[in-house]
Formats: structure tokens, sequence, C-alpha cells
């Protein structure tokens, strides 16, 4: 059998509220910019051990909470077609900075799309996410469909 | 430094980015059509060039009189595997929950004004 490379991406934000607040926040489907927020059908319970499911542009995404530890960091597991079925994780971290939150959200254990792909429909993938957000020279609104074409069979 | 490095160098400013996405829409370009969409000096463009082409991602070839840029964009692959797509999906999310936040507390503020 061949293995999958793996690879991580690590985004920060500094938000502007306590730890509680971004925390709650964070798991508030009502609050635009987590995920919950942005999906058509949700189902989120957040405890260690609890569920979730939520589906964008008709696609599922499924996870086990790892970590829910208020105020300090949210860890659930990810699992969509995306990662080719295979289960990632993402970890939120919540750090108090000067009143206000810094909040680093860690995407790890994610396959190499590029390489389970193959090269060239890798390749082709990669130019359209590239040409998409920084093609003009900023960071245009991202768009689902763009940055995910149709998995080959 | 390794071309890795380099090709980290070259896309880290967005004018340079913009070449690249430029490049790659309109193939072989002109030096002074490549630098006509920037608000910038030709030698500012000039610098920017340099450093895509330490990098590999660009060639230049002379035909005739004229200088024509081209897209090498094979060391981008290189880049592949540090991008995933889920990143600009949680960047857009955390732009949105950022600006929750920074609304909210103007209105707060406008409020309290009041």
């Amino acid at each position: 059998m061949t293995s999958i490379n793996r690879v991580e991406f690590m985004i920060e934000r500094t938000i502007p509220a306590s730890r509680g607040e971004v925390f709650d926040a964070w798991l508030d489907p009502r609050v635009p910019g987590n995920p919950w927020n942005a999906a058509e059908n949700f189902i989120v319970d957040a405890k260690v051990d609890g569920l979730f499911y939520w589906t964008l542009k008709g696609t599922s995404h499924y996870g086990r909470f790892t970590h829910v530890e208020r105020p300090n960091r949210i860890q659930h597991t990810w699992v969509s077609p995306n990662t080719l079925g295979l289960e990632s994780m993402v970890t939120v971290t919540f750090e108090e900075q000067g009143g206000h939150t810094l909040m680093t959200l860690l995407h790890s254990d994610l396959p190499d799309i590029k390489e389970a792909r193959g090269h060239d429909g890798g390749w082709k993938y990669f130019m359209a996410i590239f040409r998409e957000q920084f093609g003009t020279g900023s960071r245009k609104q991202y768009r689902w469909e763009d940055a995910h074409p149709p998995v080959a069979q | 430094m390794d071309q890795l490095t380099d090709v980290l160098t070259a896309i880290a400013h967005p004018t340079r980015r913009a070449i690249i996405g430029r490049l790659a829409e309109t193939g072989p370009t002109r030096f002074l059509d490549v630098a006509k969409p920037f608000d910038t000096a030709l030698n500012a463009v000039t610098k920017h060039l340099k450093l895509l082409e330490r990098a590999g991602l660009i060639e230049r070839e002379k035909h005739g009189r004229e200088v024509m840029i081209s897209l090498r964009a094979e060391p981008l692959q290189q880049v592949a595997g540090w991008v995933h797509e889920y990143e600009p999906f949680w960047n857009t999310q955390l732009d949105q929950f950022e600006r929750y936040f920074k609304d909210r507390n103007q209105k707060e503020k406008k409020e309290n004004k009041r």
C-alpha cells in the first residue's frame, strides 16, 4: 500500500475580544466566520467525543471533538472527500494578548492532495488556486467551487 | 539559498504574485506590458523580475529588439506541498470572524457615545 504524505498549515488572527468571548463565538453557529455558520446544514455537539456534520456546496464534512477546553483550545478531527476520506486534525488555540485574543488555527495531517491526485491533476488544481488567490496581487473572495475541482476517479 | 526559499521569497510580494498571475494568463509578454498595470517605477518592476528570475519562475527571450518574458511555472510545484486547498477556506472564514468582532466593537463604541 502506498502511503500519502501529510501536510499542515497554520493561520493566526488577533481578535479584539476576550478569550472566553472568542472561544464561545467559534462554536456559535450565529457568528460569521466559524465553519458551522458557513454550513448549509449542520449538526454540532461540541464536547469531547461529540460529533459534527456539516455541508457546504453539497460537500459533507464530519469530525469528532477531541479537546474542548474553554477558553484555551478546541480540537477536532476533520474528514471530507477533500481529505480523501482520511482523518485530518483542526486545532484552534486562544491566547490572551494585551486584552485581545491571538487565535491560531492549525490544520494538520492533511493528505498531500497534489500527490494523491497525481502529478498533472494536482498541478492544474494548484495553479487554479494560485490564480484565484494571488493572481491580482490581493486575495479575492474564496470560491469553494474553484478550490474543489471534482476528484478524478 | 535553496530554490524553494527563492520561490517562497519570490511569491511573498503581491506585485510579484500579480506578475505571475498575469504571465499565466497572457503567456509571453513584452517587458513594458508586464510593467504597465503597476503603479510603480520601471526599475522597481525590474527588481521584481530579477527575483522571479532568480527563483526560476520566469525566463527572458530576445525577439529582435523586444525582450519577451514568460512564466516558468514548474518551480511553483515545490510550493504546492505547502499550500492545501483548505488554507484559503480557513483564511476567508477567519477574516469574517475577525471582521465580526471589529464591527461589533465599533457599533458598541458608537452606542456608548450617544
